[in-house]
Parts: C-alpha cells; sequence; structure tokens
C-alpha cells in the first residue's frame, strides 16, 4: 500500500465564531494547560460608536505553518515539524529558551512555568493520530473550524478552500501558515 | 509580534548570551515533565449528561486511572448539537474544585461568620431532623420552606418536603421563565419549541441567544443567520453578541417591547397580511385583536420604542410575508417588567397570525418520548393553602412552582402563617432574588436552614448546616426525557467515585427522612428508580442501551403538523388557540394585552439591565477556575457620554447605588449601551469564603435589584431597578 502524503490544515469561519470560548477550556482540558495560558484564544476586535457598532470575533492558535520560523530558530531542535504539517515541541529537547515565541508572528506559543518548556497547539496530534479531531474543532457549538487534510480531495476543508474566498494572516512573513480564514 | 524571520544561527548569536542560563535553570524541570507524560492508565469513556446549566448536553467523559480527563460531546443527542460549551467542558473542575464542601458541616459561629464543625453523616441528619421536628412542633409542617431549583435529583428534595407535610416548595421558575411559559400556555395551551434551524425570518427581544446558550436554539440560529440566509431582527438596549451578528439591531428604550409587538400586529392585520385560513380555523378573538390594536399605530409606537415608524413597517411586513417560517422569539429568563406576560403574550399572538403554528420553520408543540415511573408510596396532601397565597394571588400560576417573592415578602410578615424552618436544594437564593438585604432579613428569623449542595453558595454560607452533595460527575441520577423538536431521553450514570465524603441528594433525602420517621416514602435505591424508568422506553435492552449511549433520540426528526386538523383541541377553555383569552379576563387581567408606558429613569438615574455571557450564566459558575479565567471580576458598562458627565474613567471605581443598597465596582466605559442604561455581570461579590475566587470580588446585583413582579405570573421583574453612579 502507498504511504499517502498528508498535510492537516485548519478552515475557519470567524462569522459564525460566538465567542463563547467552548474551544478554549477544551483545549486546556485535554492539553492539560495550566491556568493563565492558552494555546488557542478568540481574538476581538470592537468598533464603532453608540449605535453604529461592530464586534468581530477571530479564532486563533498555532497556523502550523509551512515553513515555521520556530522550527528554523530553535537551537536544539526540540521544535520540529511532522511530515502532515504539524508543528510540535520535543519537550525532552526544549531547553525554555523561548527564541522560538519570539519569532512566530502569531503570538501562538507560551513558556510552560510548571513544566520549564514552551508549549503550543498541536493540532491533538494525539487525536488525530487516532483519527479523531482536535478538541476545539470538536466541542465548538457553532463549528466554526473544519479540521482536515488539504492532500483529501474529499475532505471538507478541500471543497470550502475551492469555493470560498478567504485570507491567511500575516503571509509576507513567508511562514505559509495553514489557518484559513473564510472571508 | 511583528515578521521576524532570521535563521537560527544569526538568532542565537544575536540572543546567545543568555541562553545557556535559562537553558541551565531548566534542566531540573525535565524529569519531572516526562515522568507526568509516560503514566499509562487504563481510559474509560463513559456517556453521561451535563448539569452546568439546565440544558442537559450529552457528553462523553474520558476517565483515566479513575480521574475524569476530558469531556466530549456526545452526537448522539440531536438536542445538544454535537457540541460542549465552556461551562460543559469546565465541569471537571467543579469535581477537583479545592473550595468543595468535603464533609457535612454544623455551624458553630454566628450565621454567615463562617466557623464551622465538620461532621459526621450521621449527627448532620439528626441535627436536620431535630430542628424540623422543633419547627414543626411549633408551626405545624407548613411552618418549612422547601426550595429548590431544577436538576434531576430534585424530585426527591421535593418530595420530602410534601412527605413531612409542607405545602410550601418554591422552585425557580418565577425567578426565570414563569411569564414566558405562562403566557404561550394561555394561548396555545402548551408552550412550544421554536424550529430556529428552518426559519427564515427572527425577531428576538432581549434573550441574547448567542451568549445565553439554549440547545439547540443558539446553533441553529448562528447557522441560520451565518449560513442559511436567515434574517436575525435583534432589540436589546445593548450591544451584546447577538446584536453584533444580527441583521438589523435597535436599541429599543426598555420597556417599550410592548409597544413594538403590538404594533406590528396593528400594520399585519390593517394590511390584511396575517394567514386568513389559519386565524379562521384555529383560533378565536380576532376580531377583538383587530378591533384593539387600531390604537397602537407605527408612529405611536415610535414615540415609545425609539425605533422608526417605517422600520416597524418595514419589518412588519417581511415578518408576515415569511409567514409560517417567521418567528418572533420567546426567550427564556423572561423576568424584566412588570408588565412581562403581557409582552410575552403579544408575541404568543404575533406568531399565532401569521400562522406558524406546528410549522417547519416556526413555533413546534413539544414532541416527547415515554418511560417508565418507578411508583413509591404516596402521602397525603399537605393540608394547608401555601404560604405565599398564590392561588388567590396568581391563580394562573404553576402552584407546584410558588411564586417567589411573593412568598418571601409573606415569611417576613408572617403572614398568613409563620415559616421558621428552611431547606434549600441547589438554589442561591442570597443571589438569585433580588433585594439581598431582604433575603438576608428572612434567613435571620428562620429558626433554621439547612442548605444541600455541591458547592459553599452563599446561602450554604449562612446555614445552619450543610450536606455536601456529590458532584454530576459522581452520582448516578433519574432519567430525564428532554421534550422538544428533537425530543430525547438522557441518563447521567456515575462517572468516576466521589472524591470527598459526600453523597448523591437521594441519599441525603433519605437520612433526613429516616430519622423523620418517613423512611417508607423513600425505600429505593437510585439503581431500582433508574431501572423501572428503563423498562417503558421502547426500545430493546434499554438499560444496557441507555447505560452505553446516555442518550435515545428516537428517530431524530421532527415531526410537523400533527396539531393542524380542524378537529384538535388546544389545551385552552375554547379549544382554539386563545388571541382574546376569556380566562385571562375572569382571572382580572387583560383578555388582549394593553400597553401602558413603563417609568423612564430620570437624569442622574440610569436602568440597571441583567444579561450572560456565554462562558458562564449561573452563579453557581463563577468559581470555576475555567471559567473565572475570562472573568476575574464584574464590572459596570457604562456609555461614554453620561459616564464624561459624571467624571467617571474607564477602570476605577464607581458606587452603584439604588433605594435597597449600594455596592462598589469597576467603571467599564463603553459605547455597547445605551446612555439610559448600566449594565453588570451576575455571580460576583459573594460572601462565601468558600467561593474563593470571587469571594468579595466585584459585586452581586442581588444587593441593589429591587423587588417588583409581573402582575399575571409572579416572575420577578429583574429590569425595574434605576441606580445611581458615582465615583468611589
Amino acid at each position: 500500500m502507498a504511504i499517502k502524503k498528508k498535510r492537516y490544515a485548519l478552515v475557519i469561519d470567524s462569522r459564525k465564531c460566538i465567542n463563547c470560548k467552548a474551544c478554549v477550556v477544551a483545549c486546556k482540558a485535554e492539553n492539560k494547560v495550566p491556568v493563565g495560558n492558552f494555546r488557542n484564544r478568540i481574538n476581538e476586535e470592537r468598533k464603532g460608536e453608540y449605535p453604529k457598532l461592530s464586534i468581530n470575533f477571530e479564532p486563533e492558535q498555532c497556523h502550523h505553518c509551512a515553513d515555521p520560523s520556530c522550527v528554523r530558530v530553535c537551537p536544539t531542535g526540540a521544535s520540529w515539524q511532522r511530515k502532515d504539517g504539524i508543528v510540535l515541541v520535543n519537550y525532552d529537547e526544549c531547553i525554555g529558551c523561548r527564541y522560538c515565541m519570539v519569532a512566530c508572528p502569531y503570538d501562538a506559543r507560551y513558556f510552560n512555568e510548571e513544566e520549564g518548556v514552551v508549549d503550543k497547539c498541536t493540532f491533538c496530534s494525539h487525536r488525530v493520530d487516532k483519527g479523531d479531531i482536535p478538541a476545539c474543532v470538536e466541542t465548538c457549538p457553532s463549528k466554526v473550524r473544519v479540521f482536515g487534510d488539504l492532500e483529501d480531495p474529499t475532505a471538507r476543508i478541500h471543497e470550502l478552500l475551492s469555493t470560498r474566498r478567504y485570507r491567511v494572516k500575516e503571509p509576507q512573513t513567508g511562514n505559509g501558515p495553514q489557518l484559513y480564514y473564510l472571508l | 509580534m511583528g515578521t521576524i524571520r532570521m535563521d537560527r544561527r544569526l538568532f542565537l548569536k544575536s540572543a546567545g548570551a543568555t541562553a545557556g542560563a535559562v537553558a541551565a535553570t531548566q534542566v531540573g524541570c525535565l524529569r519531572y515533565f516526562k515522568k507526568g507524560r509516560s503514566s499509562a492508565a487504563e481510559t474509560k469513556e463513559i456517556p453521561t449528561t451535563c448539569e452546568l446549566c439546565p440544558n442537559k448536553c450529552s457528553a462523553i467523559a474520558v476517565v483515566e486511572g479513575g480521574f475524569v480527563k476530558k469531556l466530549n460531546p456526545n452526537p448522539e443527542n440531536p438536542k445538544s448539537r454535537d457540541m460542549l460549551c465552556a461551562r460543559g467542558n469546565a465541569a471537571i473542575k467543579q469535581v477537583y474544585d479545592p473550595d468543595r464542601i468535603k464533609q457535612p458541616m454544623i455551624r458553630v459561629g454566628a450565621r454567615g461568620e463562617g466557623k464551622w464543625k465538620p461532621v459526621s453523616w450521621d449527627e448532620a441528619f439528626d441535627f436536620a431532623a431535630k430542628k424540623l421536628s422543633e419547627v414543626k412542633d411549633k408551626y405545624g409542617p407548613q411552618g418549612t420552606l422547601w426550595s429548590s431549583t431544577e436538576g434531576f435529583q430534585e424530585v426527591f428534595f421535593k418530595n420530602l418536603g410534601l412527605a413531612f407535610g409542607s405545602p410550601n416548595l418554591v422552585r425557580h421558575p418565577t425567578l426565570c421563565l414563569a411569564s414566558v411559559n405562562l403566557a404561550y400556555s394561555a394561548t396555545f395551551g402548551t408552550v412550544p419549541s421554536f424550529d430556529l434551524l428552518n426559519s427564515k425570518f427572527v425577531i428576538m427581544s432581549g434573550a441574547n441567544r448567542f451568549e445565553s446558550i439554549i440547545t439547540p436554539d443558539t446553533m441553529d440560529l448562528i447557522g441560520g443567520v451565518m449560513e442559511r440566509k436567515a434574517k436575525l431582527v435583534y432589540l436589546d438596549p445593548r450591544f451584546t453578541v447577538t446584536a453584533a451578528k444580527a441583521d438589523e439591531w435597535y436599541p429599543i428604550k426598555p420597556g417599550s417591547d410592548l409597544a413594538f409587538i403590538l404594533a406590528m400586529i396593528h400594520v399585519i392585520i390593517k394590511e390584511g397580511r396575517h394567514s386568513k385560513d389559519f386565524v379562521a380555523t384555529y383560533t378565536t378573538g380576532f376580531d377583538q385583536l383587530a378591533e384593539h390594536v387600531k390604537q397602537y399605530t407605527p408612529e405611536w409606537a415610535e414615540k415609545e420604542t425609539e425605533i422608526p415608524a417605517a422600520d416597524i413597517v418595514r419589518i412588519a411586513r417581511e415578518f408576515a410575508d415569511a409567514g409560517a417560517r417567521a418567528l418572533y422569539y420567546a426567550g427564556r429568563r423572561s423576568s424584566w417588567y412588570q408588565n412581562d406576560f403581557q409582552m410575552r403574550r403579544a408575541q404568543a399572538i404575533l406568531n399565532a397570525i401569521v400562522g406558524n403554528w406546528d410549522q417547519m420553520g416556526g413555533m413546534v408543540p413539544n414532541a416527547k418520548l415515554p418511560k417508565g415511573e418507578f411508583l413509591f408510596m404516596p402521602w397525603d396532601e399537605p393540608k394547608a393553602p401555601r404560604v405565599d397565597e398564590i392561588e388567590t394571588a396568581f391563580p394562573l400560576a404553576a402552584k407546584g412552582d410558588g411564586v417567589y417573592l411573593k412568598l418571601r415578602e409573606n415569611v417576613l410578615s408572617g403572614k398568613p402563617y409563620p415559616v421558621k424552618g428552611w431547606m434549600v436544594y441547589k438554589q442561591d437564593p442570597m443571589n438569585s432574588l433580588p433585594d439581598q438585604a431582604k433575603t438576608m432579613k428572612m434567613i435571620d428569623q428562620m429558626d433554621f436552614i439547612g442548605v444541600i449542595d455541591v458547592q459553599m453558595s452563599d446561602m450554604a454560607w449562612y446555614a445552619d448546616v450543610v450536606f455536601p452533595e456529590s458532584a454530576y460527575l459522581e452520582r448516578t441520577d433519574p432519567v430525564e426525557v428532554m421534550p422538544g423538536i428533537w425530543p430525547a431521553v438522557v441518563f447521567r450514570q456515575q462517572v468516576v467515585k466521589p472524591i470527598h465524603d459526600t453523597k448523591p441528594n437521594l441519599e441525603i433525602v433519605q437520612g433526613i427522612a429516616k430519622r423523620l420517621g418517613l423512611s417508607d416514602y423513600f425505600d429505593y435505591t437510585i439503581d431500582q428508580w433508574v431501572e423501572a424508568e428503563f423498562k417503558d422506553l421502547p426500545i430493546p435492552m434499554a438499560a444496557e442501551h441507555m447505560k452505553k449511549h446516555g442518550v435515545w433520540a428516537a428517530s431524530g426528526q421532527p415531526s410537523y403538523g400533527k396539531t393542524l386538523n380542524s378537529d384538535h383541541r388546544f389545551v385552552t377553555k375554547t379549544g382554539k388557540i386563545e388571541l382574546f383569552s376569556e380566562r385571562l379576563q375572569e382571572a382580572g387581567h387583560d383578555p388582549l394585552p394593553v400597553y401602558t408606558a413603563q417609568p423612564q429613569p430620570r437624569n442622574d438615574q440610569f436602568r440597571l439591565i441583567l444579561g450572560r455571557v456565554g462562558y458562564f450564566t449561573h452563579a453557581n459558575q463563577s468559581n470555576n477556575v475555567w471559567l473565572h479565567e475570562f472573568v476575574k471580576e464584574n464590572d459596570l458598562w457604562i456609555n461614554p457620554k453620561p459616564a464624561e458627565r459624571l467624571g467617571i474613567r474607564d477602570g476605577a471605581y464607581v458606587n452603584v447605588s439604588s433605594s435597597v443598597g449600594s455596592v462598589k465596582l469597576k467603571a467599564r466605559v463603553t459605547e455597547e449601551i445605551r446612555p439610559d442604561c448600566v449594565f453588570m455581570l451576575h455571580g460576583f461579590g459573594k460572601k462565601s469564603k468558600m467561593q474563593s475566587l470571587v469571594y468579595n470580588v466585584g459585586a452581586s446585583d442581588a444587593v441593589i435589584l429591587e423587588t417588583a413582579w409581573d402582575k399575571v405570573s409572579g416572575n420577578a421583574a429583574f429590569h425595574e431597578t434605576f441606580v445611581k453612579v458615582a465615583n468611589a
């Protein structure tokens, strides 16, 4: 059997986000994220003067970039990327220097004081490897996130990215972010 | 973070001086870290039913080494729409909360002083039974009050109160949705669900469905608005998340929603846009309604609501054109104004005349599923009349639920008779009732207070004895039928053993009952109770199914139109949908909704309005560490215009005072609220030191809310309080 290439990505429909924080707490539980740290977040943009107002929410986490600057700057190789695109930290090799935190254009990493290592979203690789979807994707009440394999032409993210307009954040960094925000 | 791009060597060179030092300090941590990750305990997945709010979503608990590691949504329950919100996810922290009550406790200091003696269950039961008996000897069984909030084990608590002989059970509805329930019942003979999954045009007064999460409504509406091109018109003095997602938002003048609805009915009837066939076949009183609403023109309503007449006319037309797929959404916590019942009645009438009853995308009478009943020994009906005088004061209200605020008034006055014992289950009257000082007076005049709760609520803090209940993840509960468009039967089974010396409510009730000589009424186990309920589920191997799946949802497909045949009798006096209600008239109320303008705040006053955020709703969730991370302290929303006038700066402390109390909290100067209103979140400023994250942090709205209620339902009117705001 030929080994199929995989490339995981996330498509995000921010308009459906109601800022309920289910994704944030689900991630916290799933990944034992310490209180005060977060692997994902919901950015808020509030604008206007009463009564002409707007609020926009934008869920964000590690963009699992194609050419991740965090991996490039890591002095020990602790930050690394799987063949399927998931960017991880090898905790045994992390020396807690935090260069990667500075290098990340998305502020997606945090320093875990308890463990003395840098940590971040793993796309719940432990769930994905069992055929499940990431906790943040699964728990979402309005199903804002769609997770899938870009190499799989039958995946829903394929359909979304080929039929809808989208943007990525900070494309000028050359990191090749893999969080696709639908417009 | 900018756009940094450099290769590793360059980066090391620029920051290398400190790298070695940092590395050296971290090495020691690595071993600990590896140890934490290498545990290979057995993992189990156990389906259960969430209890953090009343939605009762189906969840699957992932248990590792006897600990709940994660709660995942259970896709088998169509009502919970394959999701678990922040609160549901944070239920783990309810179990592992260091503030939990870890054993029964009896008060040794003054009430509220926080001096407790840990006691055995026997001591706690003996104490409660002795005190309850003393009250009974002096004042009769009606001298005890049994108050509780909905939950699967509430039935046992209510049964104890009844078996004890007290008619005075009081539940949460008149602090929540009693007015909406009564208004829809008065019109349709039942309270329907709203098919937001298929609706094309939705109008919502307040309700804030994108922050006040109700399943499946929240999920269906966000999908409707964002994917299926449904239109949402939203009225709220505050720019909520729902307002932000709506197609049109109107910061309506508070208390005037009824004027808006009556003007819509006026336009629809005047222009003949109502569903004539439906009105003729299924309703009664249309001619009286048509005559009645002639006075309520859009131009008149503009003055009341501050919504332009042209918009009211346009919205009325669009609404009527959407017909069966148009919905004026009822909302849930309908405790706002003293005219609340009539405002909800007007919504019901508007819905009726466009013919959305029992239609896809309209209002749908709830479908139910069968389950068995455990037959227990019945007791004699309590003989005394209720202390809240519900039969005479609110003849249409649900007697089994009681009317909370009237009840408090009567207990305080001692009329019609004294009430001196108070048992509380899963409820925090200190925070859920307005005017906390009054609740304190009620506490003061009690000879005995016993509280059963998972956590040390403010009410528990003022009790004489506290019985710690096991958290939902530690219990098996009765089976519950969830009626709705997508009905389901849900089961909550024990996921982990209790980690402290706690008991499920049934065992607490049995402990007290035994010492009161009432054991015969509670002579069963939870397993026997549940087995009896499983028996009549029309599925093979029902018990096995429910234990394995946690839910049964029949086909999961909605059925519409079952009541749409001309022979169908609605459960109303006339058997029709009652636009005009003789029953209301007989009870001394307006048979058609009559508008009276609500008082408005004067120059230096603001109306205090309440609402929710998605990540916590009830006072019992604010001390959950995973939810507390999002709001550490509540603040007072105030518009920049009045803030400037009063010299109030964003983030500075202000005093907020009403006629009944005063609180201090931080100002949030924000455009997202009407200039004549202020807003604060519920659940802060706790008095209980065992709510350590929110003890004395922020303020409780209950301190400044004044007592007022809806005339027909007795529902608390929470938006009737005017406050003054000044720099602290």
